[in-house]
């Protein structure tokens, strides 16, 4: 969005200049070759801050992008879910979004919980490669701890929240907590390290008891 | 066996090339007509045609940038409704010869055929003393960017249903500003030379191009 306003701020001062300038007819000629070299030029990146401005959230259910963004419909998202208390600071009140060069963009504050996603990847075939560029794309605030045993890695912390931070987790082990990986809607059958992403997955991390 | 065509360009040096035909066509359209008889309106209206043709082919590379637009538009303040919905017409369907033909044709055909026909309707306040006002058909085209980008979407409707249109149509507003910018572009360069060509072959009205300033 700042971008945005730079933008439109840059091509105002742009005409102003060009505009205040005595060159009679041809003041036109110069305005509209400065316009259009300017909207060229910086069009990727207007196009790009007005798709994320006046984007939607995908509300077919049946789709695995259901809730996020629809300019992520055929990327990659990763989500991390987190009980509304819980939530990392600055990420509670819903679920916040966050395109892959680091821009948050609209925040669903309708969503059932509270979170982020980051997606708009591409061309990721596995979990924890998506995942770490997810992390390292939210500047760390979903930094993670993990443990490797022999069947695999298990998270145990997700921006420092641990499961048991959001649910009773008693030594007798009667009940418990842990951070649980799900692939596009369905939980996962095999651990970060070793899912094989699709072009279009959604990766979402969420706190499950027993 | 020597392959004297494998030679492969970036898209700059593509674009270079495809900026020096069009300056070619433009030159070579600018030289023939000065051979015409004045009152050949309908070999203008070929030639605008092949210049506009072209620089829709050759401009594709740019979002939305081509002088089609501006092309039509003086060609209905020039030349009236009727005409201009022919070049219109004929620029789309040859133009998408190149670039793909399909429904959309009949949409950029009625987009751009509305465009001269609002210049034709307009023609009277697109003049001053008798003279082009360029700012006022820039100020036009501007207009005419979004009339022929919406009348275009339209085509979307074959794909999905009307409560998406509004979405559509937002979503597509940056190239719209493209468009109306390449309007102002062409309109600023070329609406006096063209005007100039138009009035001279005009068997419909006298539109006598001179030099108009600029009204602040």
């Amino acid at each position: 969005m700042s971008d945005l306003v730079a933008l439109i701020a840059l091509f105002v001062i742009i005409t102003i200049v060009g505009a205040s300038g005595r060159y009679g007819e041809n003041r036109l000629k110069s305005l509209s070759v400065a316009w259009v070299l300017f909207l060229l030029i910086t069009f990727p990146t207007l196009s790009t801050e007005w798709a994320r401005m006046t984007s939607e959230l995908v509300d077919d259910d049946e789709d695995s992008h259901y809730g996020l963004p629809d300019i992520w419909e055929g990327k990659q998202v990763v989500c991390f879910n987190f009980p509304e208390e819980n939530a990392p600071e600055g990420y509670g009140g819903g679920r916040h979004h966050i395109d892959s060069d680091g821009t948050k963009f609209l925040t669903d504050s309708d969503w059932n919980g509270s979170g982020a996603c980051i997606g708009g990847f591409s061309d990721f075939e596995n979990g924890i490669e998506l995942m770490d560029e997810a992390v390292m794309v939210s500047g760390g605030d979903f930094a993670y701890n993990s443990t490797q045993f022999s069947f695999g890695m298990q998270i145990d912390s997700i921006g420092w929240i641990e499961p048991c931070d959001a649910a009773p987790c008693p030594e007798d082990f009667s009940s418990g907590a842990y951070w649980g990986l799900y692939h596009n809607g369905q939980m996962a059958l095999v651990g970060i390290s070793d899912l094989p992403l699709e072009d279009d997955s959604v990766v979402t991390w969420k706190i499950e008891t027993w | 066996m020597l392959d004297a065509h494998a030679v492969t360009l970036s898209p700059a040096e593509t674009f270079i090339l495809n900026v020096s035909l069009l300056v070619i066509i433009g030159w070579s359209m600018w030289k023939a007509e000065k051979t015409l008889t004045p009152g050949n309106d309908a070999m203008v209206l070929v030639l605008l045609g092949a210049f506009a043709v072209s620089g829709r082919v050759l401009l594709d590379p740019l979002p939305n940038i081509q002088p089609v637009t501006a092309i039509v538009l003086l060609a209905g303040v020039h030349y009236g409704a009727a005409r201009s919905t022919v070049l219109a017409t004929t620029i789309a369907l040859i133009s998408n010869i190149f670039l793909g033909h399909g429904i959309w044709t009949l949409y950029q055909a009625a987009g751009w055929s509305l465009v001269g026909i609002a210049g034709s309707l307009l023609s009277d306040r697109m003049t001053l003393s008798g003279s082009i006002s360029v700012s006022r058909v820039a100020a036009f085209s501007v207009a005419a960017a979004f009339l022929f980008d919406w009348v275009v979407s339209l085509s979307a409707l074959h794909s999905f249903g009307a409560e998406m249109l509004p979405v559509y149509i937002i979503s597509g507003i940056p190239f719209d500003i493209l468009h109306a910018s390449g309007n102002v572009f062409f309109v600023a360069w070329l609406s006096n030379p063209i005007s100039e060509i138009m009035s001279r072959h005009n068997t419909r009205r006298t539109v006598v191009r001179e030099t108009v300033a600029l009204r602040s």
